[in-house]
């Protein structure tokens, strides 16, 4: 609908912008994603960061704080593969209740340079036993700020494998081929560390041209 | 259901604010910088903005520069290069336009463009701030207020299933103009549905839908491209309450159908293949999955005229929207070249006046892609004889739209690029409604004549247009190999017992669906005789038939066997048909009667006398001429009469054919026409008959 046509019947709308869209959300069936004031503010650090929802953005890291962990990993919209992918699999609900954990979530960028689609297509619908452990590379017990992974220097994934952590500048690089991209976010009793690699043992399929045709 | 509001604001997505810059007093004492662009203009449309300006004398390339403001106008943040204009976006490099996008709708930004001679830089055009389209609906009024998941969480999140389902159960119950039908359901057992949206109301049946030459828009089908489906919910809400007389409009001239989420299950997983892992999208001629089934069972009751299929495409450096008509060999001329009318002559025109950049399927650097597969949606619907296009939103910004890194303003830039292409199509449809179904019409008669060579693969060509355009960079060329071209048609294709209704193993969890389900599903006509089942070329579908039952099809069904013509050249005398006998170009002189249990197909022949059949099992007649009266009575099977010059009366009387339609179209009749008793009532499939002659009731609207 074109502004006009509303400010011509309500003038006063137009400096009344933080309202309207304040009726928006009201409007709309969602979930409510008023920032929890009582919770504490996180601190993600990372180049992708200032890409996703930030400040008041619906999904900013303030609000994702008090969310669970599925919850708040529905939100960060570069993690679509990885989320499905835990959903799929049933790993984080397989966790005893209350379980702390801590995520490192390869972005939907190193998924689609790591798997052509169809290798992805075939582990998410036909062999749920390699993605689970694909994907229990990526958790581990205990909600870890990053620093805290990185001053230990190693940590051990719900897999079994053990993989350095090691501060490098801004950023921090995990198992020598991930870096963190967006690190720190916080979910109840979680930590979420964006990385731009794909961890665990499975083969690398892309084969860099990418596109598939329709 | 809710009255209409007599308050609504008067609303169209038509009108657009056209804000222009203002000089400064002192640059307006002072002429232009050289090359400095000028004029620039910036309007405002749903989730987009079109810039447009001045060119430059020897421009390489322009920039386009947004930065964010507050009411007063003061920058809140960063200028940024969003968009990088090149020549080949559009057909008029004379007039060039940029659709800005990505940003959140509503935002107030001012927005800067500069040339490029090589890699200089010019001075920055004046500025122009506005404050960009709400999303759209009133957020007052009932219905217009609702919001997907999508738009309320500012693209963060994609719309779910459930909120699916809840948002167009909404549409359903505010608008008359709505309403959703389940059309069948995943693998998962999740509904797919489809808004069928027509004004004031839709018309009630499939039949009484299809007779409204509705359109038909498929918005996800690999669920890892969510991009179009949002577009489409965003679109169904708009036509559902908007009260712009261009919508109303469109919605008195035909039915739009949007099945937002074919894939259900695929979204649901974030997977490209359903939760069997199949492709759809290789899927619509196999039907082997119920996905597919389901969206070709509609195509088959709703008979849409023309459709869009919505994708996402990886290749970074294609333009914002590739499109692409059918382009299996085996579609009829008509079809594709209304179809390429539909991309070349109104989305590349209409591209350049919003700043949208279509280009042919591939573009630059496409590489092995848009070919003749007819399991794609693209090529089974035209072979089906509808005008169509694929649609992909690239992925990526790509290298002339450097700020989608922010995953928001890409997702933005790829589903209002979407709706821009939805509303442009339905505005092509209503223009040129007639043309889509002459052209329709011509391909169904051109189909049912089967005349020509068969081919199992191979593409008619996209032709390249001189560069600079957004033609300029066609996919490959796609040509037959000798060995997929069958030169000598089959009149029909017999199949065994075992192999129309054997088990199958192809379908979800080694469980398919039997050939004669799915010829069915496609809608075409089979005959049964003592000695197996015919299904006659002579059909609207005669393109598809083969590559699904012939031996050489490339993904077949099942090997049938080809049958060829019985009756070719002059005959004189009286003629009694029993068992399946076939008549290509032939000339009988004399009546011809069709024995109880047994078929006559013909094409390109000429009968002088009367056609009886009492108890036939099928009378499929194309492409012929009959000197003498027809009459058609208790067919079980199957009756087809298209594109036959009658001289004389027809009756068409207690034909039972099960839940095929009995079929009269595109046929002249010298005569009166009869029709009692037939169950189910015949059809025209929308192509009108000339009767000279008192029609019944039957009959009367054929």
């Amino acid at each position: 609908m074109p502004q006009p046509a509303t400010a011509a019947r309500h003038p006063r709308r137009r400096t009344l912008t933080l309202i309207a869209s304040t009726l928006l959300l009201a409007a709309c069936t969602g979930t409510p994603r008023t920032p929890d004031a009582s919770a504490a503010t996180p601190q993600v650090t990372g180049p992708l960061c200032a890409a996703l929802p930030t400040g008041t953005d619906p999904g900013n890291p303030t609000f994702l704080a008090s969310q669970p962990v599925e919850a708040a990993l529905r939100w960060i919209p570069t993690l679509t593969t990885f989320e499905a992918a835990l959903r799929t699999s049933g790993v984080l609900d397989d966790l005893p209740a209350g379980t702390a954990v801590t995520v490192l979530a390869p972005t939907d960028d190193a998924f689609a340079a790591t798997f052509s689609e169809d290798n992805w297509d075939d582990l998410m619908t036909h062999h749920t036993d390699q993605l689970r452990t694909l994907l229990k590379a990526h958790l581990s017990t205990g909600a870890h700020p990053i620093d805290d992974l990185s001053t230990a220097g190693t940590t051990t994934t719900l897999d079994g494998a053990t993989i350095t952590v090691t501060r490098t500048g801004a950023t921090t690089r995990l198992a020598d081929r991930a870096d963190t991209v967006c690190a720190d976010y916080q979910a109840t009793n979680a930590r979420i560390h964006l990385i731009n690699a794909v961890l665990g043992p499975l083969p690398a399929t892309a084969d860099g041209t990418g596109h598939r045709a329709h | 259901m809710r009255r209409q509001r007599t308050t609504l604001l008067a609303v169209s997505t038509l009108l657009t604010i056209t804000l222009t810059a203002a000089p400064t007093p002192a640059s307006a004492q002072s002429a232009p910088q050289p090359r400095q662009v000028t004029n620039l203009t910036v309007h405002q449309a749903d989730g987009y903005a079109t810039l447009a300006w001045t060119p430059v004398d020897d421009a390489t390339d322009y920039q386009i520069e947004r930065t964010a403001v507050d009411t007063d106008g003061t920058p809140t943040a960063a200028p940024t290069i969003v968009g990088i204009w090149r020549p080949n976006r559009q057909i008029n490099q004379q007039a060039p336009t940029f659709a800005d996008s990505g940003f959140n709708p509503g935002d107030t930004f001012q927005w800067r463009v500069r040339a490029r001679t090589g890699t200089t830089e010019q001075p920055y055009s004046d500025p122009v701030t506005g404050t960009t389209t709400a999303p759209w609906g009133n957020p007052d009024t009932p219905g217009q207020q609702l919001r997907t998941q999508w738009e309320t969480t500012h693209a963060a999140q994609y719309t779910s299933d459930t909120d699916e389902y809840a948002y167009t159960a909404a549409i359903d119950a505010l608008s008359d103009r709505v309403r959703v039908v389940e059309l069948g359901r995943t693998v998962q057992n999740r509904p797919i549905n489809m808004l069928v949206i027509g004004h004031p109301t839709p018309a009630t049946t499939p039949e009484a839908v299809a007779a409204t030459a509705p359109v038909a828009i498929n918005c996800n089908v690999h669920g890892n491209e969510p991009g179009d489906r949002e577009a489409c919910l965003i679109m169904a809400r708009q036509l559902a309450f908007s009260t712009d007389p261009r919508i109303t409009d469109l919605l008195r001239h035909t039915t739009v159908l949007i099945v937002p989420t074919i894939n259900g299950d695929g979204r649901a997983n974030n997977t490209r293949g359903n939760s069997t892992g199949q492709d759809l999208n290789r899927d619509y001629s196999l039907i082997r999955q119920p996905e597919t089934a389901a969206y070709i069972t509609m195509v088959r009751d709703y008979r849409p005229v023309a459709g869009y299929d919505g994708h996402e495409f990886g290749n970074s450096r294609a333009g914002d929207l590739p499109m692409l008509p059918p382009r299996h060999q085996n579609v009829a001329q008509p079809i594709f070249d209304q179809s390429q009318d539909m991309i070349e002559g109104h989305m590349y025109a209409k591209g350049a006046e919003a700043g949208w950049w279509p280009c042919p399927y591939g573009c630059e650097g496409g590489g092995n892609v848009g070919l003749s597969e007819e399991t794609i949606l693209r090529n089974t619907l035209g072979l089906k004889n509808v005008t169509n296009s694929l649609l992909e939103l690239r992925s990526s910004g790509g290298q002339t739209r450097p700020d989608e890194g922010n995953t928001a303003n890409n997702r933005r830039r790829k589903t209002y690029s979407a709706l821009w292409t939805f509303q442009q199509f339905l505005d092509y449809h209503r223009a040129d409604r007639a043309d889509i179904l002459t052209s329709r019409a011509d391909a169904i008669k051109i189909q049912a004549a089967n005349t020509g060579r068969l081919v199992f693969r191979g593409s008619r060509p996209i032709p390249a247009h001189p560069a600079p355009h957004p033609g300029d960079s066609p996919p490959p060329l796609d040509a037959t190999p000798a060995n997929l071209i069958l030169d000598n048609a089959p009149c029909a294709y017999k199949l065994t017992d075992a192999q129309y209704n054997g088990a199958r193993t192809d379908g979800p969890g080694g469980v398919g669906t039997t050939v004669a389900q799915r010829i069915a599903a496609h809608g075409w006509k089979v005959i049964t005789t003592t000695d197996g089942y015919y299904v006659p070329l002579n059909q609207p579908e005669r393109g598809l038939i083969p590559l699904l039952l012939d031996p050489t099809g490339v993904e077949k069904l099942t090997d049938g066997e080809r049958v060829y013509p019985t009756l070719t050249g002059r005959r004189n005398g009286p003629l009694t048909v029993t068992g399946f006998t076939c008549a290509a170009n032939a000339t009988i002189n004399g009546p011809v009667t069709v024995r109880a249990g047994a078929a006559l197909v013909t094409t390109g022949t000429t009968i002088s006398g009367p056609v009886t059949a009492t108890r036939a099992a099928g009378i499929m007649l194309a492409d012929s001429t009959v000197n003498g009266p027809v009459q058609i009575t208790n067919t079980t099977d199957a009756v087809s009469i298209i594109d036959v010059t009658i001289a004389g009366p027809v009756s068409l009387t207690g034909n039972t054919t099960g839940t095929d339609l009995p079929l009269l179209a595109g046929s002249t009749i010298r005569g009166p026409l009869t029709c009692t008793g037939n169950n189910p009532t015949p059809t025209n499939l929308g192509v009108a008959n000339t009767v000279h002659g008192p029609r019944t009731t039957q009959c009367a609207a054929l």
